[in-house]
């Protein structure tokens, strides 16, 4: 892996090295409500993703001119109102994912990776370099939506993106408990597992 | 400057109007298009329990709806109930022929039920053993009738076979001329 700190690395850090989820360990509560099928998994990370690139843009270009003091406020206000315009848009032209994220769109205010990048990252860097850092870490939440969202939808309904992919046996009798709590929770470290034995090396 | 105090609360101000602006240009954009797809979508799930009626009244705002045909001659009604589940209210929206028959049944997407469990109230296999079916046999197996739960827990399946049953004694009388 490249050593020397290069803009590309803004990019690149968030799917791996620096994954959001799996190694930040930020954001956990929404991945693990709203991983319960692929579908709902990548339309959560969509809207999520638009919120972090949003707001990390626009934390970083008003950065110069924002108190320190009162920041946290102001990123708060940027972030919701990214939130509410997908929420917006969301309902008026796509109905059917709008009714299956419900709730946790608005959610999004409180998604940690959102506030924790701009204040970690947006508020210290250029535009150009916190676009970066907001498609990096958006992508390594698709991923590890997509992954958690797949598995579960798999082992508790025998299915993928809505199409059957087990035999028909595994569809009368799934196992249920992936899509609890529970299952989400065993998932993830399982995950955090897989990740450690990548990215620590002895 | 920027650290000053009166600059402290100008730029939270600055930045609550700015931000109000932009969403209120959002809004105003997505606004007819937000109440044309919730109109769509009740009128659909209305025809959907009702499919012999081609219009649609109001008798009480957003719960009892009167169904015509294209003649305008009267069809039967759709009533809106929401009995409590386990997360939850649960809308379910019925339709009666004019002899107090289930023409169908139709189950919110909006619920909170469990996964995998209560949240099966919407497959069509439990929805469709409402049909034809006048208030009195509406009562499941566990109950000392004859319609399958969804699960062996019947919450989410009684609150809604109660709440259809509750429902058709209680709007019957918008059936009598």
């Amino acid at each position: 892996m490249n050593t020397t700190p290069s803009r590309w690395q803004y990019f690149v850090s968030g799917i791996i090295k620096e994954n959001p989820v799996l190694i930040l360990m930020i954001g956990l509560c929404p991945t693990l409500a709203t991983s319960v099928s692929a579908r709902d998994a990548l339309g959560m990370a969509a809207a999520a993703s638009f919120v972090l690139i949003g707001s990390n843009v626009v934390v970083s270009a008003i950065r110069k001119v924002v108190p320190s003091s009162v920041r946290i406020p102001i990123f708060i206000i940027v972030i919701s109102t990214f939130v509410t315009i997908i929420d917006y848009v969301l309902q008026a032209y796509q109905p059917a994912m709008y009714r299956v994220l419900g709730v946790f769109v608005p959610l999004i205010v409180v998604n940690c990776i959102i506030l924790g990048r701009a204040e970690a990252f947006a508020y210290g860097h250029g535009v150009f370099d916190s676009l970066l850092d907001a498609l990096g870490k958006s992508v390594g939440y698709a991923l590890v939506m997509l992954v958690m969202g797949s598995l579960r939808e798999i082992f508790a309904a025998g299915t993928w993106f809505g199409q059957a992919v087990t035999p028909a046996w595994f569809r009368a009798s799934p196992m249920l408990f992936m899509i609890f709590p529970p299952g989400a929770f065993f998932l993830i470290g399982i995950l955090k597992a897989l990740v450690n034995r990548l990215t620590i090396r002895a | 400057m920027v650290q000053s105090k009166a600059w402290m609360i100008v730029s939270l101000v600055l930045t609550c109007i700015v931000a109000a602006f932009a969403l209120a240009e959002v809004y105003a954009v997505t606004r007819p298009t937000i109440e044309r797809q919730a109109a769509d979508a009740l009128r659909a799930s209305l025809a959907e329990v009702l499919p012999a009626a081609s219009t649609f009244t109001e008798f009480e705002p957003g719960t009892v709806w009167s169904g015509h045909d294209a003649s305008g001659a009267r069809v039967g009604i759709v009533f809106k109930t929401q009995p409590r589940g386990y997360g939850g209210p649960i809308t379910v929206v019925v339709g009666l022929d004019t002899a107090g028959i289930i023409t169908g049944l139709g189950v919110g997407t909006d619920m909170k039920e469990t996964p995998g469990l209560g949240l099966k109230a919407r497959e069509n296999w439990f929805r469709d053993q409402f049909k034809g079916r006048p208030a009195d046999q509406v009562r499941l197996k566990r109950d000392n009738g004859t319609l399958d739960a969804i699960s062996a827990a019947t919450i989410t399946s009684r609150a809604v076979t109660d709440g259809v049953r509750q429902g058709m004694e209680k709007h019957l009388h918008y059936l009598r001329p």
